[in-house]
């Protein structure tokens, strides 16, 4: 458990250099590409809490990173009350 | 690869809902009859926090885009099917409802690619070979997991009015990108399930008893 703890605290840390070396090379989802190719907008009717993964006022690598810790916390909670509801 | 709203025409949109809920709704009631392993529960939570973090990460892919790990396959082949399914949607569901990625309207196509057809596929995958060497069908059912929610993506958004119905563009650049992504993501699932089952031999035992 401690092991796997330790395998998504480094994932988190991995999150913000990878929103980095994405950001280096300009690339974007093949999903984003075939939009832009075809013209196609996006029409979000629901931003969410930290949009994008940022959070307002913060850069982007720091609201990155603060999105890894948020987001893996609420889905471990989440994913561990479901499987409690389940495990009666 | 997650959907943004107003990509997908209403009846695809309904139809992938329907077919999310419906398999979300089985694995519940099958895990329900079955019940979970007590042992496994804290699994399950990290599991899925540690595959939302991965998610998270964009592979650069030399020729120009970048692609992130799906997680399906390493989720089916530790914890079967029906908890790999809930463990995929919890990660998507938080990702929409907190970060806005993936749309409300697309929310059921997205759970329904990733959580369902990759985690069926990825599982298929890694049963047909797991007798044969465990490490190749890890491999496997990374690369198969990643691949058919793209594919599935590439059909949902290439029957869609607003991508012109242009199914024979969408299918094959969501696959040939997440071909080579696969082949990422079936590395890091081989090894971690190589490395898991090593120092956690019991992790793979409750396959045996579901079956």
């Amino acid at each position: 458990m401690k092991r796997a703890l330790t395998v998504v605290g480094i994932l988190i840390i991995l999150t913000p250099i990878f929103a980095y070396a994405a950001e280096l090379v300009g690339y974007s989802e093949p999903l984003e590409n075939i939009a832009a190719n075809l013209g196609v907008g996006e029409n979000p009717i629901y931003k969410g809490i930290l949009p994008d993964y940022t959070v307002s006022g913060l850069d982007p690598y720091t609201g990155t990173l603060i999105s890894a810790i948020v987001g893996s916390v609420v889905v471990f909670l989440v994913a561990f009350g479901i499987s409690r509801l389940l495990g009666r | 690869m997650h959907i943004p709203d107003g990509f997908l025409d209403l009846p695809i949109s309904a139809l992938t809902y329907g077919l999310a809920a419906v398999s979300l709704g089985s694995a519940v009631h099958l895990l329900k009859k079955r019940g979970i392993n007590e042992s496994r529960i804290p699994l399950f939570g990290v599991l899925a926090a540690a595959i939302f973090a991965a998610q998270m990460l964009n592979w650069p892919i030399p020729g120009g885009t970048s692609a992130h790990f799906v997680g399906a396959g390493i989720a089916a082949v530790l914890l079967g099917p029906l908890q790999a399914m809930l463990v995929l949607a919890s990660v998507i569901a938080v990702q929409t409802l907190v970060f806005g990625d993936g749309g409300l309207t697309a929310l059921g196509a997205n759970i329904f690619n990733m959580g369902v057809i990759g985690v069926l596929v990825a599982y298929l995958a890694y049963i047909f070979l797991e007798s044969r060497s465990r490490s190749v069908g890890a491999f496997l059912a990374g690369w198969f997991g990643a691949v058919s929610a793209a594919v599935a993506c590439g059909i949902e958004i290439g029957l869609s009015s607003i991508f012109a119905y242009n199914i024979f563009v969408t299918v094959p650049v969501m696959f040939a990108w997440h071909a080579l992504l696969g082949v990422v993501e079936g590395f890091a699932t081989a090894a971690a399930v190589t490395f898991l089952t090593k120092s956690i031999p019991e992790l793979l035992t409750h396959e045996v008893k579901a079956s």
